[in-house]
């Protein structure tokens, strides 16, 4: 298991997709956090709070996962891939475990960056600022939904073998579908595994409405039983499927 | 037991039977030729054998155990198939380090595979800027990262330019001479002829023979021999049980790599009363196309 993973994390090394992905992240959080603190008048430390929440980072990871997985049928490399991991579940516990790590690296990178980076500006206008209790506190949130946003891409790769196709159904889920559900019916919404579970992770609060955000401990096993029936699923398939 | 065994096989794809009771073996230190044409079911053949596809019915093992039951797989095992793919973005050194971190292969690995292959130069070139002999090379240098003793390969010289093919006709006859078993398919048996030691032909998913490339095409422009019976069924059993290649036809048997002379001697030996007698002269080539002719 641990050459898998080795292997699966080198994959993830040698091209240029984690990286670029990575930057995107980083580079979009930047500026909304930059932004934000030099703009934004009177900010509260629930505003500075939800800044560092970096929003962007755990759709960068979702779609890292989802291209990561599905990438391997749009090179047609799963068929070296399986030669080399014969036990298909295995490789898929493998991957989605590296992708996992992959996510918590990448959150912890643009957590830090910008927390270092908003804190200073915010310190330097005079707004307030959180202690580090606090930002330890919004991290290890952070770090959660990204180690979980990355495995659910994976699976989610594995079900959807056409790259654009899986995309383009995650931004649809996460942009339209999940936002819609949370307006109509946030009850059910809350439950979602892209906005309304990860937010209840997080804490951060898009229905302007904290009463209908699930509790972290909660919201944490929803996320978890998302993520295992994702991989439930995904594993059967990976095991059925012939690869001609 | 041979390193490769082939029992039974059969693999249907819904209403489609690829693969239809298929049984062979490949031997230790040579080069058997898997022959057919497009379509006859030698990837999928290939594929069941190396675990890509699960088979209807029947088995196919390396050393008694399924691909999927090797305790390291690419240390048995080395593969090469038609859609050999990479990942275009990743170098060709880096697609075998990760190859060599799956399969627990010291690196060092790497560089000795690039060498043998003759890529250590554009090693560090990402794979998109490789050439179709290039992508060949590399995918070889892949099946032999873990100096395996079973090499496989579907189409290799599919794309290759005649020195490509040349390479490739004097590799599998390098690893052959190191004691590997090596199955190669191809659909075009002037590509193979040169190079292997058995044949095993196959089309429509059937098993159409078996042998020695004499024994099953006669070699080329060999003695084939036209025959005909009182009891055709009696005779081919006898010139069988005696390893000769026979052919089936409407009336009469066409034995292959044997003469006049020698089917004679067979009938008189079984007591088969004969009809007609005579040498079939035909090339290579023709031969394969009558053995896998789809009404044969």
């Amino acid at each position: 298991m641990s050459a898998l993973l080795r292997a699966e994390l080198m994959k993830l090394r040698t091209t240029r997709t984690f990286v670029a992905l990575a930057g995107a992240a980083l580079g979009l959080s930047l500026l909304v956090v930059v932004l934000t603190a030099l703009l934004t008048p009177s900010l509260t430390e629930r505003d500075v709070r939800d800044l560092f929440t970096a929003d962007f980072t755990g759709l960068f990871i979702l779609l890292l996962g989802v291209v990561g997985m599905a990438g391997e049928w749009r090179h047609r490399t799963i068929t070296s891939t399986v030669l080399a991991a014969p036990n298909r579940l295995r490789l898929l516990a493998a991957k989605t475990l590296s992708y996992a790590l992959a996510g918590t690296l990448l959150s912890f990178i643009v957590t830090a960056t910008i927390m270092l980076v908003g804190t200073l500006i915010l310190s330097s206008r005079g707004e307030p600022t959180i202690g580090i209790a606090e930002l330890a506190d919004v991290l290890w949130r952070n770090l959660l939904v990204a180690a979980l946003f990355g495995a659910l891409g994976v699976c989610l790769g594995t079900l959807v073998r056409n790259q654009t196709v899986a995309v383009v159904a995650v931004l649809i889920v996460a942009f339209v579908l999940e936002p819609a559900i949370v307006a109509l019916a946030s009850d059910v919404g809350r439950f979602g595994p892209t906005v309304g579970a990860p937010n209840g992770i997080l804490e951060t609060d898009p229905f302007n409405d904290d009463s209908n955000l699930l509790a972290p401990a909660i919201a944490t096993l929803v996320l978890l039983g998302w993520v295992a029936l994702a991989f439930s699923a995904a594993a059967t398939v990976l095991r059925q499927r012939d690869l001609v | 037991m041979a390193p490769v065994e082939i029992r039974d096989l059969s693999k249907r794809f819904g209403r489609v039977e690829a693969v239809k009771n298929l049984s062979f073996d490949v031997g230790a230190a040579r080069v058997t030729g898997f022959l057919g044409p497009n379509g006859a079911g030698k990837s999928t053949t290939l594929r069941a054998l190396l675990g890509l596809v699960r088979p209807t019915t029947g088995t196919a093992t390396f050393d008694g155990r399924r691909y999927d039951e090797l305790e390291r797989p690419s240390s048995q095992v080395g593969a090469v198939l038609e859609d050999a793919s990479f990942h275009p973005g990743r170098t060709g050194r880096n697609h075998l380090r990760v190859l060599a971190a799956t399969g627990e292969h010291p690196q060092e690995r790497v560089d000795a595979v690039l060498a043998d292959v003759g890529l250590l130069d554009a090693a560090d070139r990402r794979v998109k800027g490789y050439s179709m002999g290039m992508r060949q090379r590399l995918a070889i240098a892949a099946a032999l990262l873990g100096d395996p003793s079973v090499l496989i390969l579907d189409e290799p010289t599919n794309g290759l330019d005649p020195p490509g093919i040349h390479w490739m006709r004097g590799m599998l006859r390098e690893q052959a001479s190191r004691g590997r078993a090596v199955l190669v398919s191809s659909h075009l048996l002037a590509e193979v002829a040169q190079s292997v030691d058995d044949v095993v032909v196959i089309a429509n998913g059937e098993l159409r023979g078996q042998g020695t490339l004499k024994q099953v095409l006669g070699g080329d422009d060999g003695p084939s021999t036209e025959v005909r019976a009182q009891d055709n069924d009696r005779l081919a059993r006898a010139l069988e049980d005696r390893g000769h290649a026979v052919q089936r036809e409407a009336d009469a048997l066409l034995v292959l790599g044997a003469t006049p002379e020698q089917v004679g001697a067979v009938a008189g030996e079984a007591r088969v009363n004969l009809v007609a007698l005579g040498p079939r002269g035909r090339s290579l080539e023709a031969a394969f196309f009558a053995l896998t002719a789809e009404s044969a």
